[in-house]
């Protein structure tokens, strides 16, 4: 028998091996479709992430030191207790007074967050008399919108949701540590008991079910603000956040991440 | 007219570009997650997996079911944007079983906000533990559930 490769002959055969694969992709759709009916679902019944976007803000100026969330946090999210281990943390600024004759207006600036300010702080190792200005500054994942730790993540074990926090799939992450490296807030550890990298989640688990994150519910000055701006009722905390402190600013926001976590009365010293 | 022949060499190419192309198709038809690109380069499922960790806090409005009159009190006094837990410590033990007992206060609660710190914004109330009535326990003067009043 006589085969000649004609032009019709190679068409029927490219349209064929098209129409296959596209057969393929229609019968996944329909398998994903199905697998998703049948799945149960975790979450909370009625908790939809595209219909929340949460938010953080920190009122610096009412921020006090204590600790308490720094506790909280790790209790909540069985962080190790070790000093290199936090989700958030406290840093205490201590803005000294310039040099008599130096013709600065400030010193120097001393940042100390001992074992994160966990059980608050000792006294300061600048003496009072020489302190210009000092204050605590609450530190946890800046929640960027364009987030360096998910782009060099090599397995996409973490992620940005669509509700706005920033999450890592304890089951994909292979512990490379790239993401630790590349968050510019040093907000991620690797946890040496998983062997996979961590960090603040916006306690998912807790605003998933209605309640706020442990720090947020700890925090005995209000310090933290805690909100969903998709719903915006005007008794939510981060709506009378929004409306009384017009000028907050976010950190670093000059590398471009895009960092959400918004700072009232912040210090222009503050990294 | 003599027909174009494909080279041997060429088809073996296309036979194996084709074979390899088929076993990556179906390995990536069976082993990609099927919550994977829901919402984005993730497997979506790991959002709800994430949010059924169980909860260590329970939260006020758990404290409110029982001891509602404690809270309706604080309310009314300088104390009232601190929660129960930020004093009592964890509480969804004791919410989900009463017999389970909350942690014991010490003093080092009322020190660990209100000792005197010069980082400490100058609206919050700070006293010198040391000079302040030493020897004497917080409790005897103030009630933390109402700091206002002075018995």
């Amino acid at each position: 028998m006589k085969t000649t490769l004609t032009r019709r002959r190679i068409l029927r055969a490219l349209s064929g091996a098209v129409a296959g694969l596209l057969s393929l992709a229609a019968s996944r759709k329909a398998k994903a479709a199905v697998q998703k009916m049948l799945v149960a679902s975790h979450t909370p019944k009625g908790y939809d992430p595209t219909k929340h976007k949460w938010l953080m803000a920190l009122d610096v100026e009412r921020c006090i030191g204590c600790g308490l969330c720094v506790e909280a946090c790790k209790t909540e999210n069985n962080v190790p207790l070790g000093p290199n281990y936090f989700r958030t943390w406290i840093e205490r600024y201590v803005i000294t007074k310039p040099e008599p004759g130096s013709g600065e207006l400030r010193g120097e600036v001393v940042v100390d967050s001992p074992n994160g300010g966990m059980h608050g702080f000792p006294s300061s190792l600048v003496p009072k008399e020489q302190i210009l200005k000092s204050f605590y500054v609450p530190k946890l994942c800046n929640l960027c919108e364009h987030s360096p730790c998910s782009q060099v993540c090599p397995v996409g074990a973490t992620f940005d949701t669509p509700d706005g926090a920033v999450l890592v799939d304890p089951k994909y992450c292979i512990g490379c540590g790239f993401c630790i490296q590349a968050c510019p807030y040093g907000c991620r550890f690797m946890n040496p008991i998983t062997k996979t990298a961590e960090k603040c989640s916006l306690c998912y688990h807790r605003i998933t079910r209605g309640l706020k994150p442990a720090c947020v519910e700890v925090c005995p000055t209000e310090a933290r603000v805690f909100g969903d701006l998709k719903n915006q009722a005007p008794d939510d905390p981060i709506q009378r956040f929004l409306g009384k402190n017009k000028a907050a600013q976010s950190l670093k926001a000059h590398l471009g991440t895009g960092p959400r976590v918004l700072y009232a009365d912040l210090d222009k010293e503050v990294r | 007219m003599q027909r174009p022949r494909i080279p041997p060499q060429i088809l073996r190419l296309l036979v194996l570009t084709i074979v390899i192309v088929t076993v990556y198709s179906i390995a990536r038809y069976f082993l990609t997650p099927q919550s994977f690109g829901m919402y984005g380069w993730y497997r979506a499922v790991a959002l709800d997996e994430i949010a059924a960790r169980p909860t260590t806090y329970a939260g006020r409005k758990a404290c409110d079911e029982c001891h509602s009159e404690v809270v309706q009190r604080l309310a009314k006094y300088e104390h009232k944007s601190v929660s129960c837990e930020s004093c009592h410590g964890v509480g969804q033990a004791h919410a989900e079983n009463p017999d389970v007992a909350v942690a014991k206060l010490t003093y080092s609660h009322c020190v660990r906000c209100h000792e005197a710190d010069p980082a400490r914004p100058k609206w919050l109330k700070q006293v010198k533990s040391k000079e302040h009535y030493t020897g004497q326990r917080c409790t005897e003067c103030h009630i933390p559930h109402q700091p206002n009043e002075v018995p």
